[in-house]
Formats: structure tokens, sequence, C-alpha cells
């Protein structure tokens, strides 16, 4: 068994009739949709037309929603169906980032995943999803594409089908019948503020707040601008179409301040941690070990904000350990739970053994706490690389970034920490302005290249676009790379104490506003 | 197989940890073909998992009822999924068993569960507790307000007020059971919408073959010309969506004509934007083609149209031969080139002529349908279908399989029983003289006559119908139905708050689908069906044996039906039966007793459904079982060329035939023609044939328009300019996710559609200085609109368009659904202008469902119609709705959704139409032609104006 779909554009008339039976089916929220139909209208007049397309979860051969789900919430059936439990869900939004297609919302009522589930407890029943059962066009075809007698494989053997971003390689099964490329590809029909029988939404997860009762024209319209403004970043281009109708883009903002936050806190964690094992003969024995000692407290205390972080960053906070005790080893958000404890486990028997004054056991751990700690600088590249709805992230520099990221701020949070706690020798005060000048220097590098280098891909620029234009290009520009680092380093050829402590706080906010605009940044595509 | 996950090492540890055992994983769903509903055997006990549970797997049991849907006009089948532990409605979906819809839905059908659990939705009777308009109200007991009005109706009667009771109706889907209440009552109180909808297009049709509604074969055509969209609304929406898209597929052409890309325009193989009012002329041309060049069907035309009627009418010197007409005919449309019809219309020569040449290859298979559209839009929109009919005659696609067959073909009229006799009276408020070829009332003008002081009314029922907001000219209707000297008591009968319901006296909550009785047939295909309106609460529980009386009691709240309230109603006007009333409503079947509802259904389905009775017996079922069951029921399929039909000896017995026409009439009703010396059935006008030429209308004062032509438009490109930023608005189109003004308790559907901007072209946008999302004004005859703009390639320049359903409006917080309703305040100047200003837009609410809290949108809408005058097409009586209008940037106190309407000149605007009238009386000194049909027909006497 290998269930898909087929739509079938000659034939759907953009009624909305699967939209509603699925609502009504699955009791889906106002705010959220596991199906909808798009519509754009293409063409000058009287050559126009509009094209209507059925947007869902694909149930992807190869899930990256199931690859990147930490505890086995999103699971591939062995008929083909991609289904979620709720109740193993812990809403930590890594599928919404994992989805290329913009199918995963959170419930708001549950705080869990949500998306298109083919009705598999109607399949078991032996009944048609309640979309196909509805379709006055019989425009949604169902059935086992590995059966070479259905309607589907017919269709799917005999007519040209294409499916949406084939190139993702997750293997969509949903296939499309004389779908315009433009109803298909995001980036060919931008998003609008508002569209012709609906407002336009704002992007984010959960339904938007209420606006101020104003009473007038401004309290009910004069949002629509704006929002236009924030929301098509493409809309200068030449659009082949245009988007007259969606309801999509739940997935955008997914991720927050506080993702953008823990990975600044676990940054500062890794990279003190990495700092750590060049800290020796600095000044006396017992200086060097209060300054290890002041190090550790500092990184533990920045892991445990890292952890209070991704617990609230949670949907459902109280599911948090199901990370570790229900772990899906495929998902780097689990790797990443296991490298994040093992480092912390590691940090505070390195506290012990400083402590302790057990030597040997201190040697080995501080190179052990250093590779943990280049592991939890780095594992979330890997995290970003399984987010194959974010273009952005898919950079082959990303490891590298966040591990000069990490030694920066490492770096910085060591020159402060060694400016407080005096006396050091000049050389290896030194040392720590050198590495600050090339960690920052190589990171602000870097940031260029992620967001002005050529992309791979129309999104990934799209979303680069996104972080250099408007308001954000003054983040970039003065808080990334003046502030954050050009001032910094120059600062740090002063030299003094003040200008030390200037330097090392304007980069820690530099490295914030980066991973803020980045994390940012890659959300900020259209996906369907 | 697996079907749910294995839990790996680690959680099977700590879930021991936990003292907890493992997940276990289920034994593999037994799989095969997926069907699209469960057997009918199962419907009384069907299982299922909770989805809502799911993937635990939560079995969960539901009664299947099947129902009609009550949003369009359609009926289509729906199946409702009732939960055999509570009692409630889970959802719905299609019934299968329904022949017109076959278990599909357009999105209204599944979105009636909203409409049910709407926590905005009236749920008492409630009355009127200050001044009217003023939006107070106490609920009260259906005893009191069943008392209350019966009494105001029986001191009428006995006093012989008897027009000044009437009865109202927006959504009709209450086949005959009106007629019966109405004529039981013996008056002459039955009005309708139909007058802003489709009256134009029925008058067309009717004049051509004696039935007001085309029943194309769509699934069967080859081409298909389309001048509605019915891709997505219209006449009937998703029965004809399916076989249209099917025709698509299998190789038909399809082309729309429409000023805006509509949905159906979009998916047609051409679109033929016309500029509005100018349709006529494209078809004329289409038609002038197929004469000319010899493409159509010379032995039909010869045959059934009555073209010797129209050589002795209008060529009297010459000789009647058929060559000769074909001559004349030719002569006719001399002036419809393509070039003459681009010019009017500036869709291409060449198309045009590619679209006639289609529809002559596809001759009989060539399906046509306009409902409204142009028809609606124009005045002269009758000689749009008559035009369009033209070519469907030409081409002898006519009855014929792909063809456009009458309706009355393919729809069923189910006899009631002990019908009652026709009234005795004649409501000039409903056809006043000057409009003697009204197809239906003249309903939208009812405040006009009221101000006029036509009549007055002592009760006025108004039942899921909402003039105030949809028709023209709404705050006339606001004026009148404030002022109790004009309307004494209004009662509104509905199942939603809206509008109108704010000026009424009693707010009656009715059922929505699946929450009261009724049959519906509609001509579909080419076939016949009847279908059955059920509570399904109801149903289900009688199933389960538990028995009801009346529907209020499964229905939420209070809610009831009309059947059960007019029952009661009739019984309470006339207790002792003395006013000659209670009679018609005492059962068929137990003598002197009170009809109940059973037995209403149990005698129609006995006895006027044929072939019913015999296929409910094989199942063992009594036909009113059977239709409890199965919600539908087949009557005849492949209907095509009826009019052939030879009539036997013992149909023309006693009978005559006219040595000139041919006609057969038995005791001056004609039955049947004489075609070729054979007596066939032919069709219902007068002629027994398809009238090209209507003697009807040449003696009723139209004698210029007695054969399908081209009448100039109100919103001709020769009156509208373009410099001063006129432009004609098409404010008509439907959006196939909304009905009217019914659907925004729907959350679903309002999430979807919920704003109406104001369409228009890329240049006419640069020419006026209007970017996309400007603020602008539209300015009507009578006042304006402020609205947003949506500046698009799709539509015509010089053509605006705006839709139906936005801009609903409430004036408190209580009164009116907060899905779709802006919160509105309304204000009448010293010198009698209106004005209306949105105080909020949407906003978020707290109630029992909440998902209401959940409501991201503010747009409500404009509301455009109140700024239209009314347009009474002279000879149909149609509301003609395109509107010219001037676009411009809003002004500086301009606010979205600002209305603004002066009534002194829309009453004036409504004088300058009434002039264009020609009145009765007609021939013989009647109101209106006898064979002409009429809604609720009275006694023939009363034809004969006596003053």
């Amino acid at each position: 068994m290998n269930y898909g779909f087929v739509i079938d554009n000659r034939k759907c008339i953009g009624c909305h009739a699967c939209t509603v039976a699925c609502k009504a089916e699955h009791d889906v929220p106002i705010g959220v949709n596991r199906t909808w139909v798009k519509t754009i209208e293409k063409g000058t007049f009287p050559d126009t037309r509009r094209y209507f397309s059925v947007m869902r979860c694909n149930h992807c051969a190869d899930a990256p929603c199931v690859t990147i789900c930490p505890v086995t919430a999103l699971f591939t059936r062995d008929d083909g169906i991609v289904d979620f439990d709720p109740a193993r869900c812990i809403g930590c939004k890594a599928c919404i980032q994992g989805c290329p297609y913009d199918a995963i919302y959170i419930d708001p009522r549950s705080g869990t995943a949500g998306k298109c589930n083919y009705c598999a407890h109607r399949v078991e029943v032996g009944l048609e999803p309640p979309c196909v059962v509805v379709c006055p066009e019989h425009a949604i075809i169902p059935g086992d594409l590995d059966d070479p007698e259905t309607e589907i494989a017919h269709i799917v053997k005999r007519e040209e089908v294409t499916v949406r971003k084939p190139e993702k390689g997750t293997i969509p099964k949903v296939f499309y019948v004389g779908a315009d490329f433009a109803s298909l590809v995001p980036s060919a029909a931008p998003l609008s503020g508002t569209y012709v029988t609906s407002e336009g939404r704002e992007p984010g997860v959960t339904p938007r707040r209420p606006a101020p009762a104003t009473g007038n024209d401004g309290g009910l319209l004069a949002i629509a601008p704006l929002r236009a403004a924030t929301a098509a970043i493409a809309t200068a281009e030449a659009a082949p179409a245009r988007r007259i109708y969606d309801a999509g883009q739940t997935h955008q903002g997914s991720w927050g301040w506080k993702v953008s936050a823990y990975l600044w806190t676990k940054s500062i964690a890794a990279g003190l941690m990495l700092v750590l094992p060049f800290i020796e003969g600095w000044s006396s024995p017992a200086h060097d070990s209060t300054l290890r000692l002041t190090a550790i407290a500092i990184a533990l205390g920045f892991l445990a904000a890292t952890g209070i972080l991704l617990v609230a960053d949670l949907k459902r906070p109280s599911r948090f350990l199901w990370v570790i005790t229900r772990p899906q080893w495929r998902s780097w958000l689990t790797r990443g739970a296991y490298i994040l404890m093992f480092f912390g486990l590691g940090v505070t028997g390195l506290a012990a053994a400083e402590l302790a004054g057990a030597e040997r056991l201190r040697a080995i751990l501080i190179w052990a706490v250093a590779v943990l700690g280049a592991g939890t600088a780095v594992y979330t590249a890997f995290l970003f690389w399984q987010s194959k709805g974010r273009d952005l992230w898919q950079s082959p520099l990303l490891p590298l970034h966040l591990l000069v990221q990490a030694g920066a701020a490492g770096v910085a949070v060591m020159l402060l920490v060694a400016v407080a706690v005096p006396p050091i020798s000049g050389q290896a005060l030194g040392d720590l302005v050198t590495w600050l000048q090339r960690a920052l220097g190589v990171h602000v590098l870097l940031a260029l290249m992620e967001l002005y280098a050529t992309h791979q891909t129309k999104d990934a620029s799209t979303a680069a676009q996104w972080a250099r234009t408007g308001a954000r290009f003054h983040v970039l520009a003065w808080g990334v790379v003046v502030l954050g680092a050009a001032a910094p380093i120059a600062l740090l050829a002063v030299a003094n104490t003040g200008a030390i402590l200037a330097a090392g706080a304007l980069g820690l906010i530099g490295l914030a506003l980066w991973e803020h605009l980045y994390v940012q940044a890659g959300q900020k595509v259209a996906l369907s | 197989m697996k079907r749910g996950f294995r839990p790996g090492a680690v959680e099977r540890f700590f879930r021991m940890l936990a003292g907890k055992s493992s997940p276990v994983v289920p034994s593999p769903p037994p799989s095969g073909p997926l069907a699209s509903y469960p057997d009918v055997a199962s419907w009384d006990h069907w299982e299922e998992f909770d989805a809502l549970a799911w993937p635990r797997r939560d079995k969960k049991t539901y009664a299947l009822v099947p129902t009609i849907c009550f949003n369009c006009e359609a009926a289509c089948g729906l199946l409702a999924y009732v939960d055999k532990s509570t009692w409630k409605i889970r959802r719905f979906e299609g019934n299968p068993m329904h022949p017109g819809s076959r278990g599909r839905n357009c999105a209204k059908g599944p979105a009636t569960i909203n409409q049910i659990n709407d926590p905005e939705r009236i749920l008492q009777p409630l009355r009127r507790a200050g001044k009217r308009g003023e939006g107070k109200w106490r609920a009260v007991s259906w005893d009191e307000a069943l008392d209350e009005i019966a009494g105001r109706i029986r001191v009428a009667f006995l006093e012989k007020r008897h027009n000044e009771i009437m009865y109202h109706v927006g959504r009709p889907g209450h086949e005959r059971a009106m007629e019966r209440v109405m004529r039981g009552w013996g008056i002459d109180g039955h009005n309708s919408h139909t007058n802003v909808c489709s009256s134009s297009a029925r008058l067309g049709y009717q004049l051509w073959c004696g039935s007001d509604r085309p029943s194309p074969d769509h699934a069967n055509a080859r081409f298909i010309l389309l001048l509605s969209s019915h891709l997505e609304t219209g006449h009937y929406f998703n029965p004809h969506a399916q076989r249209i898209i099917e025709a698509k597929m299998a190789g038909a052409k399809i082309a729309v004509m429409d000023p805006r890309l509509s949905n159906t325009a979009s998916m047609a193989d051409y679109w033929m934007p016309t500029r509005p009012g100018t349709e006529a002329a494209v078809l004329l041309a289409i038609a002038r083609i197929i004469l000319c060049d010899d493409l159509f069907d010379r032995e039909f035309v010869r045959r059934w149209v009555n073209w010797e009627e129209y050589l002795r009418a209008e060529h009297p010197d010459a000789s009647v031969d058929f060559d000769v007409f074909v001559e004349k005919a030719r002569a006719l449309y001399g002036r419809f080139t393509t070039h003459f019809a681009e010019a009017e219309s500036g869709v291409p020569a060449a198309t045009i002529e590619e679209v006639a040449r289609g529809i002559a290859a596809a001759g009989p298979a060539f399906a046509a349908h306009v409902w409204r559209g142009a028809a609606s839009g124009n005045v002269g929109g009758w000689q749009v279908s008559r035009a369009l009919q033209l070519v469907s005659v030409l081409v002898g696609a006519v009855g014929t399989k792909g063809g456009t067959s009458p309706a009355g073909w393919n729809k069923l009229s189910p006899a009631l029983f002990a019908e009652p006799p026709a009234q005795r009276f004649w409501n000039e408020l409903l056809f006043p003289r000057e409009w003697p070829l009204a197809h239906y009332e003249m309903s939208f003008l009812l405040p006009h006559f009221l101000k006029e002081k036509r009549g007055r009314l002592e009760v006025y029922f108004t039942r899921v119908y909402n003039p105030v907001w949809t028709n023209p000219d709404g705050f006339t209707w606001i004026e009148a139905l404030s002022d109790e000297a004009m309307v004494g008591c209004h009662v509104a009968l509905t199942p939603t708050w809206n509008e109108t319901t704010i000026f009424a006296d009693f707010i009656l909550p009715m059922g929505h689908a699946g929450e009261r009785h009724d049959v519906q047939s509609q001509e579909t295909h080419a076939g016949t069906w009847i279908s059955f309106r059920q509570p399904v609460l109801r149903a289900a529980r009688e199933r389960a044996g538990h028995p009801t009386q009346y529907t209020y009691e499964t229905n939420p709240g209070e809610v009831w039906e009309e059947d059960e309230f007019w029952i009661e109603l009739s019984w309470r006007i006339d207790p002792d039966g003395a006013l000659g009333v209670r009679k018609w409503f005492e059962s068929p079947y137990r003598k002197g007793e009170k009809v109940t509802v059973d037995e209403y259904y149990r005698w129609l389905f006995e006895n006027s459904v044929p072939g019913l009775p015999e296929t409910a017996a094989k199942e063992n079922l009594t036909p009113l079982e059977y239709m409890r069951r199965y919600g539908a029921f087949e009557v005849k399929r492949d209907t095509y060329d009826l009019h052939e039909t030879i009539l036997a000896p013992d149909d023309v017995r006693d009978s005559e035939v006219d040595p000139k026409s041919g006609v057969i009439a038995r005791s001056g009703a004609p039955t049947g023609v004489m075609i070729d010396g054979v007596p066939r059935r032919g069709f219902a006008t007068p002629s027994r044939r398809l009238e090209f030429y209507s003697p009807t209308t040449a003696e009723w004062g139209w004698q210029e328009a007695a054969v399908p032509g081209y009448t100039t438009s109100h919103v001709h490109a020769r009156g509208i300019d373009e410099k001063k930023g006129e432009l004609v608005l098409v404010p008509t189109f439907r959006l196939p996710t909304m009905i009217h003004t019914r659907s925004a308790n729907s959350k679903w559907l309002s999430e979807i559609s919920h704003r109406n901007p104001l369409l228009i072209h890329t240049s006419d946008a640069e020419r006026l200085g209007i970017v996309n999302g400007d603020l602008v004004r539209v300015t009507t005859e009578i006042g304006f609109s402020v609205n947003r703009a949506w500046v698009t390639e799709g539509i015509r320049p010089g053509v605006v368009a705006c839709s139906h359903h936005m801009g609903r409006w409430r004036l408190t917080d209580d009164g009116g659904s907060r899905w779709g309703t802006a919160k509105v305040t309304i204000e009448r100047t010293g010198d009698g202008v209106w004005k209306m200003r949105q105080a909020e837009g949407i906003r978020p609410f707290k109630s029992a469902d909440a998902d209401s809290e959940r409501i991201w949108w503010r747009d409500a809408g404009v509301h455009q119609n109140l700024t239209f005058p009314v347009h009474p097409d002279p000879v149909s009586g149609m509301h003609c709705w395109h509107q010219k209008v001037t676009v411009t940037k809003a002004l500086k106190d301009d606010r979205y959704g600002d209305v603004q309407v002066d009534t002194k000149r829309s009453m004036e605007v409504y004088r300058e139409w009434l002039a264009l009238t020609r009145p009765a009386p007609g021939p013989g000194g009647l109101r209106r032609p006898l064979w002409l049909a009429r809604p609720v027909r009275p006694a023939p006497e009363t034809f004969v104006i006596r003053d």
C-alpha cells in the first residue's frame, strides 16, 4: 500500500468545498488549515486566467517532518500515510521548519502539530477522505499508487503530472495534473497583504491577536497596506502571476526570539568551554582556577538559560523530557538535546573536578567538555539542514559559522571575566583580544557571505534579500557589522579596560542580533 | 504492516522505569478500495473512529440520516452523521442516493453544521420590546406568537381585508406547500424574491417554450455556452458544475459570456467579456451566422417553430412558406454582423465566428444557460434569454441529448392532499396593472407601493428573506417597514439574524437544512428526481423508537419548522372552521383532526411520486419510510424529445384541431399540435410550438419586441461618459462560498470570504489615479458607498464589479451575527438623507464556540445594494441590477463602509421607470394573459379588470 493523491487542475473549479469538508471532519480551528485552495491569476485582459490549486501535506515518501520530529509524534505508516499523534507532540515546531510545503500548523487548542493525515481514521474503516467525497468535480483522486489498477495509478502513469518542489528530494505523493507553474512555485506569485475575498493573514503560528477597537477605518483596514509591506518581499519583482487567494504561511515566524536567544546562550556556554583548555598559566595556578571556575559557572548559567528557553519555546513545555525519554534518533533536535545534556553533565563534572582538585580528571574533562562544546555549537547546523523548508539555512558555511560564533562569544565573555577578575598576564590578555578580533572578523565575513553570496535557490536568495532590505538593513549594517564587529575590533586595538568591556559587550550584542536576523530571515519565505 | 510507530529502546527503557507498558503495535487493518460512503444497509448503525481522538482508536456510532441542503436552490443531498451517544449532529456529508448532487457538495453543504451550531443563532421566538427597529427583544412562547398573529389574521379575514395578509419568501425550497397554505386561507398573498433574481431570464424562456427555466443536459453536450457563472453559483451550482466539467473532460468546448473573469469564465475555452448589456447582440450575431451559412437544423425549425404565425403577423403579404421565413429571418438579423457585435460588445468578431461554428458543429448537443448575469443586469434582459434560446432552436438543440430542455420536463411538481381551489382575490400590491407581463410579483417595489398608498399590510410575513439588505433601495424598505401604518405586524420567519429582522415585530426561528421538512425537485439534468428534507435528529430518534410530536422538540432551543407552524397557525386562525380555512388543514387519514407532518408527507409520497410506492414496497417500506431512509427518489431518467411524443387516441378524443395552427385543444385548453399530420405533445405555449414570434408580447403592447431582439441597455456605452469617471457597475456576482445573506453564520465560509472590494481594470484605475487598495467612492443615482479598489486584469475596461453577500451589518451587539456583520450607526439628516457608518468591523467575541475568539479578519465588506435605486424592467418587472456609477478616490471624510442615500431621489427614479411601462388592460380587458403562468394563480375571473 502506498497512498497518495492526484489533484486534477483541469477539473478544479476553486469552490473550497474540500477546505470546508476537512474543517468539518477534524474540527480544524479558525486560523489554520489542513488543506486549502490557493488561487492565482495571470495574464492581461482579455488573456487572463485563474488557477486553483489544492494545497496540503504531500505525504512524502521521505518526509522531512518525520525525520526532524524529536519524539516520533509524526510518523510514516506502512501504507504511506504520514500521520501524527498529538498525544506525543511536544510542540517544538521543528516539523514546521522541516516541511517545505507549509503543510503543518500548531493547533491553537492543544499546542500540538496538525496537518492532513489522509484521514487515516476513515481509511481504516474503508472510507475516502471527505475532501475527496465532497469534491463536485472528482478533482481529488485518492488511492494506492502501488496498485497498477487504481485510478490514481493510471493517472500518474498516463498523464503529465508534477509535484511541488521535487528538488527537495522529499518524494512528494500529491501529484498535480494541469497545474500552472505559478500555482505550485510559491515565489512565482508573491504574497499579498490582502486577497480578493479575504484579508491576508499576518504570519505566525497562532491566530492573530485582536486588533485594538479603534472604531473607524483605521481600525478596519488601514492595517492592510502595512501588512502588505511586511509580507510581500518580492512584490517589486515582475511576477508571472498574482496570488488572489491564499490561506497559508502559518509557518512564518514559528520560531521566534526564544530560538534566536537559545542559539546565543548556548553559543556563549559552548564558546567558554572551547576557550577553557587554553587558559593555562595565565597567572597563578590558583587564579587560573578561579578564572576557570568563573567561566564554568557562567557557562552553566547560560546552559541553564538555554534549557529554559528551549523548554519555554515548546507549545507543550511540560512534555520537554520526552525529547530524552522518547528519542527519535534521526532528529538533530533529539541528538542536540543529548549533546546539550552530556555537555551539561561534562561541565558539571569539570566544575567538581576543579573544586576537588582532581587534576588528572580535570585534564581529561576539560578536553572532553571542549569537544562537547564544539558539538553544542555546531549541532544546530545539522538541525537547520534538516529544516528543509528553510532554504537559507541550507548553507554549507553553517557549521563553521556556528563554531566561529561560539568562539567569538566564548572569548568575549572570557575577556569580560578576565577584566573583571584581574590580574592576568598581558600576554594572555593580548591573546584573548587577538582571538576576539579574529573571530569577530571571520564571523562578520561569514555573515556577509550568508547574505550577499549567490544562493543556490530563489527562496534562499529571497530570504537573504529580506535580511538585507528595509529596517533589517540597518540591523545588519549598524548592529551586526559596525557595532557588533567593526567597533569591537577597533576598541580592542585601544585595549584599555573600558574599551575591552565595551568591545566584549558590543560583540555579544552583535552576535545576538545576527542570530535573530538569520533565524527570522530563514522563515520569511512563502512555502506555498 | 505497522500502523503507528514502534517505540525505541530508550523509550521502552524509560517506560519500564516508570512502570508503564509500551504501546502495542496494533494489527493491520483490512485493506481494499476505499468507498465514498458507508453502505445504506449500515446507515442505522455506522461505526467509525473518532477523528478528534485519532490515532487513539475510539469507536463512535452514528445514525446516518439523509436530508437536503438549504443554502442555495439546488437542493443537493446531505447525509447527517448523528452521534448515537449524544444525539447531536457530528457533520454533514453528501447523500450518495441523490440523483442530482450524487453525493457531492460545494463548500456550503458541509458548512451546514456551522449554521446549526452557530452560537449566535436565534433559539426562541422573539417579540419586539421597544420601538420597531430599536433592536430590543423579549423571548416569548410559540403559543403567544401564534395566538397574536392568528388573531390579527382572523380579524382581517372577518373584515374582508384579505389583501392585507402577505407572505414574502426569499429562499423557497418549500415545494407547493405555501401555495396550498395561501389558497387554504383564500388569499392572494404570495410574494417572492424572483424579480430581484431571475424573472427576466425566466420570461424569455417562458415566451419561447412555455416553461420558464432551461434544463440543459450539460453532461452530454459537445458545446456549452454559459451566460451565468454556473461553475461557481447559479441554478444549479454543484449539480451543473459536475456535469459541465464532465462534458469538458469528454471533449466539449465551453464558452462563457461575462464582463468579469468569473471562475467559470476562467475554466472556459472561450471567455467572451462583453460590455454589459450587449450579450443579445453577440447571440444574434451567432444566430445570423447559423442562419445565413445554412448551419441551422432546417427540419427542426420547420416543424417546431411558429414561423407561420410570424409570417402571418409580421409579413401578411408574403406567402406562408418556410423558405420565405428563412429569407425574412436572415433579413431580420442582417444587421447583426460579427463586426457590429464586436463594435457593441467588444468581443472580437473572430471569436464570435469561432463560437458560432462550434455551436453549429455541436448541433443538437449544444447546451446553453442564462440565469441571472446579463438577463438580470439589463433592461430588456428577457431578450437575452430569448436570443440565447434562438441559438438553441436554430441548431435543433431543444429537448435533445446534450441540448437544453424546458425545465418542466425534468421537475416534479407533486400534488398535495385536498388541494384548495384558486383564490378569488387579485392583490395589486403583487401584480399591479402597470406590468401585465411581470413574470413574478413586483416584490421589490412593495415599499414604493406602500408609500404611494396603493394598499397597506396588516400581517406581513418575511420568510428567509432579507429585503432591507438584498433588495435595491433598502432605506426605502426601512422607511416602509418602520411605519406601523403601512405594515401592521411584521413577522420574520428565519433561521438566521438578518437586517430585515431588525424591523420585525416577531422573529420566529425556523430550521436550517436538517431541521425541517420539505420536498424539492430541480431540473439539474435530463432526468427527474424528488428529494426529501427532514429534521435529522427527529428522524434519527424516531428510527430509534422515540416518537416526536413537534420538530422543535429535537431542534436546538425552540427552533421550529414551517410546515408545522403553518398548520398550527391556520388552525388558530379558524378554530371552529367557520371561515372555511380549517378544513384544509385536517388530516386526510383522520377526519376532522389536525394533520400531522407525517401524514402530510405520507399522502404526498403515496400519491404524487410515480414509481415510489412500488420501489418502496420492494424493500418492504412504506413510501414515507423509503424517503426517510434514502432521502431522494429518481422518477425518470434520460428525458429527451418529449415534445415529439405522439398523442394516444385517448388523448385526442373530444379534442378540436385548429385548422390554421394545428393546435389540438380540449375544451379550450391546448394539449398538443399536429406536426406534418401527426398529433404530438409539443411545448406548453399557446401554439404548442416554440414561439419565435410571441403573439402575447405583441398583443400586450410590445409589438417591436415580439421576436428575439436586442434591447439597448440602460447601461449601454453610449450613455457612459468615461471622461467623467463614469463606469458600469456589475453588482450581482456571487461567490462559490456564500449564499446571499444566509451564510455569514458559517465560520468556515466567512473565514474564506469576508470582503467585497470594487474590481476595477488597471487602465481605468490608472486613468482615475487609483492604486490597488485605495479607498474609493462609488456614486449611483441616489447616493454612494465607500469601498476599497481591487485593481485587476480580470475585468473588462470600463466595467467595475463588486460581489454580492458582503457588507452585512447590525445595529446592536446582540441582534445580528457577529461572525459576519459590522456594527453600524444609521442616521437620517433633516433633509431625508440616510447615512450609514461602520462603528466597528468584525471582532473576536466570546461564545460557546471557542473559535469565535480566534476570528482573525476585521473586514465585513461594504453594503452596496443600499445605494441602488429600483429599475423595474417595463416588461418582465425584473429589477435591472447594473448601475451607471461614478468612481472617484474617496473624499477626505469618507470612511470605509460609508453609505449615503437620498430616498426622495430614489422615489423619483422609481417613477421614471414606472413611466416606461405599458399598463393593462390587454386584450379582453384582462390584467394579464390567461395562458401566462403566475405564481399561486388566482381564479380566472380575477384576471378581468372590473373597476
